[in-house]
Order: C-alpha cells, then sequence, then structure tokens
C-alpha cells in the first residue's frame, strides 16, 4: 500500500461522506430508473386490482337477501364509518357458500390502518416470541 | 534409581511441553474474558451465534504451546487463513444477500440516504481515533465499527490494520449484539412523542423485474466505482439474486443456511483466535472499544436526525425512528425502530419501513469501507 491521499482528519470524513451519498443517491436513481422501465410493472398492478361484474354482485346481494340463512344481523359501527347492506349481505353469502350452517351476529369494520404490511410485520414479530 | 530418573524426565518433559509452563498472566486475563463473552452469548443470549465462536476461540487463542499458528499446517491455522485472506466476509455477505429481502428498500429508494446519514457515526470515530493517536489507516478501520457490519469490519481490519482485527471484531460484534440496549434511548433523545407516532403508509408492490434486476445493476456499478469492495458487493448481490430469480432455490437455501452457519463458525472463531494475550491487552483496545461505542451511536444519531428532516420535508409522511435502522445490523436494528414505534403507538407497525434504510445500512457501510480503501490504500 502507498501513502494516504491527505491525513487530515475532517477532510477525510468530508470527502468520505460526499461520496458515499453520492453513490447511493446514484444508487436510489438507478432503482427508480430500473422502476420505469419495468415491463412487467402494468400487467401487475392492473392484476392487483380485480374487479367483480356490478351486475354479478347485484345478483348475489338478491340471492342473499331473499335467503333464510341470515336470521339476526347486529353490525356495530361507528356512524360515520357504517357498513353498507349490500357489503354484509356479500359476506353472509361468502359464508353460506362455503357451507356453514348459522347466523351472522355480527360484523365490525377492521383497523383502517391494518395494512398487509402490518399483518406481514405482526405475524412475523408473533413468529418469533 | 533409573526408573525414578527416567520417570522424573519424562514428567520434567510433560511440563515443559504443557501450557501451564508457558502460561501467563496474559493468558489468564483473556481466558476471564472468553469466559465473561460465552456467559453474554449463551446466558444473556447477546448475538450467541456469532459471540459464542468468538469467546470460545478467544479462550483457545490463550493455551500456549498448541502450535495453532507454528508453521505446520493445521486446521486452526486454515481458519485463520480463511480470515487472513478475505475468504469468509465475502461468503458471509452471500448468505445475508439470499437472506434479505430487498423490497422495501426498492419500494423506497430515497431510504438510501437514511443509510448513508447512519455512516457519519464511522467518520466521527475515524476523526476521533485520528485525535487520540492513531495512524490514518488504524483510525479508518476503527471507524468501520460505527457500520455495525462483523464481516465489512473485519475486511477493512484486514486491508488497513490486521493488527487491530481482534479488538475491532470484537467491539463491532458486541455492539451489533447490544443494539437493542445502545440505540432506543438516543431514538428517544433525538425524537419527540408526535414524530414517535406518525403512521407510514403501505409500500408499493415491487415486481420480480425489480427485483432480479437491481442485484445486478447494483453489482455493476458499484464495483465499477468502488473495485476494492467488489468481492463484498458482489457476493452480497449474487446471494440477492439466487433468492430473487426463482429457479436457483436450492443455491439459495444453501447459501442463506448451511454455507452461512458454516461460514459463520469459522469466522467467528478465527476471529476470536486473533484475542490473544499479547495482542489484545493494550490501552489501545480500551480506546478502540470506546471509539466503536461512539462510531455505533453517532451513526445511529445520524440516521434518526435524517429521519427528522425527512418526517418535516414530506409533511409528517416519515417515521424518523426508521433512520436508526440505517446501521447495517440486519434486521435487529429494523426491529428496534418497530419496538420503539410500538412502544410510542400502539399498533404502528415500523418493520418493513425499517427494513429499506436497514439494507441501506448494508451497502452504505460497505461503500465507506470502499470509499476508504480507495483513498488510504
Amino acid at each position: 500500500m502507498g501513502h494516504p491521499v491527505t491525513t487530515n482528519p475532517f477532510i477525510i470524513m468530508m470527502i468520505n461522506m460526499t461520496v458515499v451519498f453520492i453513490v447511493l443517491v446514484a444508487l436510489s436513481f438507478l432503482i427508480q430508473l430500473i422502476h420505469k422501465i419495468d415491463p412487467t410493472k402494468e400487467p401487475e398492478e392492473k392484476e392487483s386490482a380485480p374487479h367483480v361484474e356490478e351486475d354479478e354482485m347485484q345478483r348475489i346481494i338478491k340471492n342473499v337477501k331473499s335467503s333464510k340463512t341470515v336470521t339476526h344481523l347486529d353490525v356495530p359501527g361507528e356512524d360515520d364509518d357504517s357498513i353498507p347492506e349490500e357489503v354484509i349481505a356479500a359476506i353472509v353469502a361468502a359464508i353460506a357458500r362455503c357451507g356453514i350452517n348459522g347466523e351472522v351476529r355480527a360484523v365490525r369494520l377492521a383497523d383502517k390502518n391494518n395494512t398487509a404490511w402490518k399483518s406481514n410485520a405482526r405475524s412475523n414479530l408473533g413468529g418469533r416470541r | 534409581m533409573e526408573f525414578v530418573d527416567a520417570f522424573v524426565v519424562s514428567l520434567q518433559s510433560v511440563w515443559n511441553d504443557s501450557g501451564f509452563s508457558s502460561f501467563t498472566v496474559g493468558n489468564g486475563v483473556m481466558i476471564v474474558v472468553g469466559l465473561l463473552l460465552l456467559y453474554m452469548a449463551f446466558v444473556k443470549e447477546f448475538e450467541p451465534l456469532l459471540l459464542g465462536p468468538i469467546a470460545f476461540g478467544c479462550i483457545l487463542a490463550n493455551f500456549p504451546n498448541t502450535g495453532f499458528f507454528g508453521e505446520e499446517m493445521n486446521v486452526m491455522k486454515a481458519i485463520n487463513l480463511g480470515i487472513q485472506y478475505e475468504i469468509f466476509p465475502p461468503l458471509i455477505f452471500l448468505g445475508i444477500g439470499a437472506m434479505t429481502d430487498f423490497g422495501p428498500l426498492l419500494a423506497r429508494p430515497w431510504t438510501l440516504l437514511l443509510g448513508a446519514a447512519a455512516q457519519i457515526g464511522v467518520f466521527v470515530a475515524l476523526a476521533g481515533a485520528m485525535i487520540v493517536g492513531f495512524d490514518v489507516k488504524e483510525a479508518a478501520a476503527i471507524g468501520i465499527i460505527g457500520g455495525a457490519d462483523g464481516p465489512t469490519s473485519i475486511y477493512l481490519s484486514i486491508k488497513l490494520a490486521p493488527h487491530l482485527l481482534g479488538a475491532i471484531a470484537v467491539a463491532a460484534y458486541t455492539y451489533m449484539s447490544l443494539v437493542p440496549m445502545i440505540q432506543p434511548p438516543i431514538m428517544k433523545l433525538l425524537t419527540t412523542q408526535k414524530e414517535r407516532e406518525v403512521v407510514m403508509t403501505e409500500l408499493r408492490q415491487v415486481t420480480k423485474f425489480e427485483r432480479v434486476v437491481f442485484p445486478i445493476v447494483a453489482t455493476i456499478f458499484i464495483s465499477l466505482l468502488l473495485p476494492p469492495i467488489a468481492a463484498l458487493l458482489g457476493m452480497l448481490m449474487l446471494g440477492n439474486l439466487l433468492r430473487e430469480s426463482g429457479v436457483t432455490d436450492r443455491l439459495s437455501d444453501t447459501a442463506q443456511n448451511s454455507l452461512c452457519n458454516i461460514v459463520t463458525i469459522f469466522l467467528a472463531t478465527g476471529t476470536g483466535m486473533t484475542m490473544n494475550a499479547d495482542d489484545f491487552l493494550k490501552a489501545d483496545t480500551l480506546l478502540i472499544i470506546c471509539l466503536g461505542l461512539i462510531a455505533f451511536m453517532g451513526g445511529t444519531a445520524g440516521g434518526v436526525l435524517l429521519g427528522k428532516v425527512m418526517c418535516r420535508v414530506t409533511g409528517w409522511k416519515i417515521n424518523p425512528l426508521i433512520g436508526s435502522a440505517g446501521v447495517s445490523a440486519v434486521p435487529m436494528a429494523a426491529r428496534v425502530s418497530q419496538l420503539v414505534g410500538m412502544k410510542a403507538k400502539p399498533g404502528n407497525y415500523l418493520l418493513m419501513h425499517a427494513m429499506g434504510p436497514n439494507v441501506a445500512g448494508v451497502i452504505g457501510t460497505a461503500v465507506a469501507a470502499g470509499t476508504m480503501l480507495a483513498m488510504l490504500k
């Protein structure tokens, strides 16, 4: 090894920090570039938001409303966050279709902040304990 | 009478060849240090996978007359050569790459800045080490402790200050194991309750294309820019590529389990074996341990402070606690961010958000090491 370029600690500190920032900023731009040129990006985004045909949904709701599966339904919820009747009907229909006999007693909204990442983190932490 | 003489001569010979005849107070002290480290590893569970073999290596290194580092080849010498020739640190990086999900980093590329900010501890300690009398190469090797990255610390020490390897490796791994104790007070000191309660939005979906292309592009870019760390970064990215490609599951599994475990045993035991009394029991060792702590605290503070700036700039969309994960102790630093965030606001899960800066810290520390190698060699 030869002689160092400088032995001034402050200069070494400043130069190194600058280089580290420049390299990592450049890497950050590269990541954004990869995202921009990603040919698989659009199809995946479309797949991530599947939608149900409106007519199909109406048909299910109508069937559930006329079904005898729901004998009593109590919907606790906040005034501004009440669950639409159609949504409840769809949930009940899904349960009935699974062949489960009984009645749905309550439906409540999940925590709005309960994202997939959070669920993942929660299960991850749970697993480590 | 002849029998008695022969018996005495034999006994003398056994005694002269035994370790007891050459045993020094320093050896005794280092064996006690090794036992203390064993206690921390197995009873207190501070990084037992690393501290355990390091501690045992330390005990082994302080038995006189073992011939471990003599001219004849033996297993201990072979392990030591693996460190001297920088074979083990890149192999550990291969395992780390195979174990690490780069998704959070790819979803939020700006977290690389937090990884960069956390490297400030490295350079603060470097300056501090030079001020207290270490030469520039020794100071650089000491400073890298602040990156909280064992393999990189060993890698840089071997290249710049091999005589300090034992002290630096022990300091690095000890502080890594103490991340849950060292970081939270600094994080709380530098942030307000309101900042700690910031809830971050969900990360975007990262495609397979991005996951596969990134390690390739990053390897090309960093290896061309900083060739001295091509082995470290290259192996990190290869490990990640094996994980993400989806067609090399067996290799990925080997890299992150069997191979990583085997190399960890060799690297940690070999590192412990550098802790012989002659090299370790010096005033410099205490200085290195103190400077390592300063580096570590500085790195944590640097990440959190940039996190605070980002929090303000983005209109309270970033929790500054994820900045502390910019030191590269993966995934422990991210878990500390998560735990401190959860204490401030139950239900606020920061783990995946903190993994971005955490991975950035691994890359940042390697880049800092490469920069210092380029400047100081």
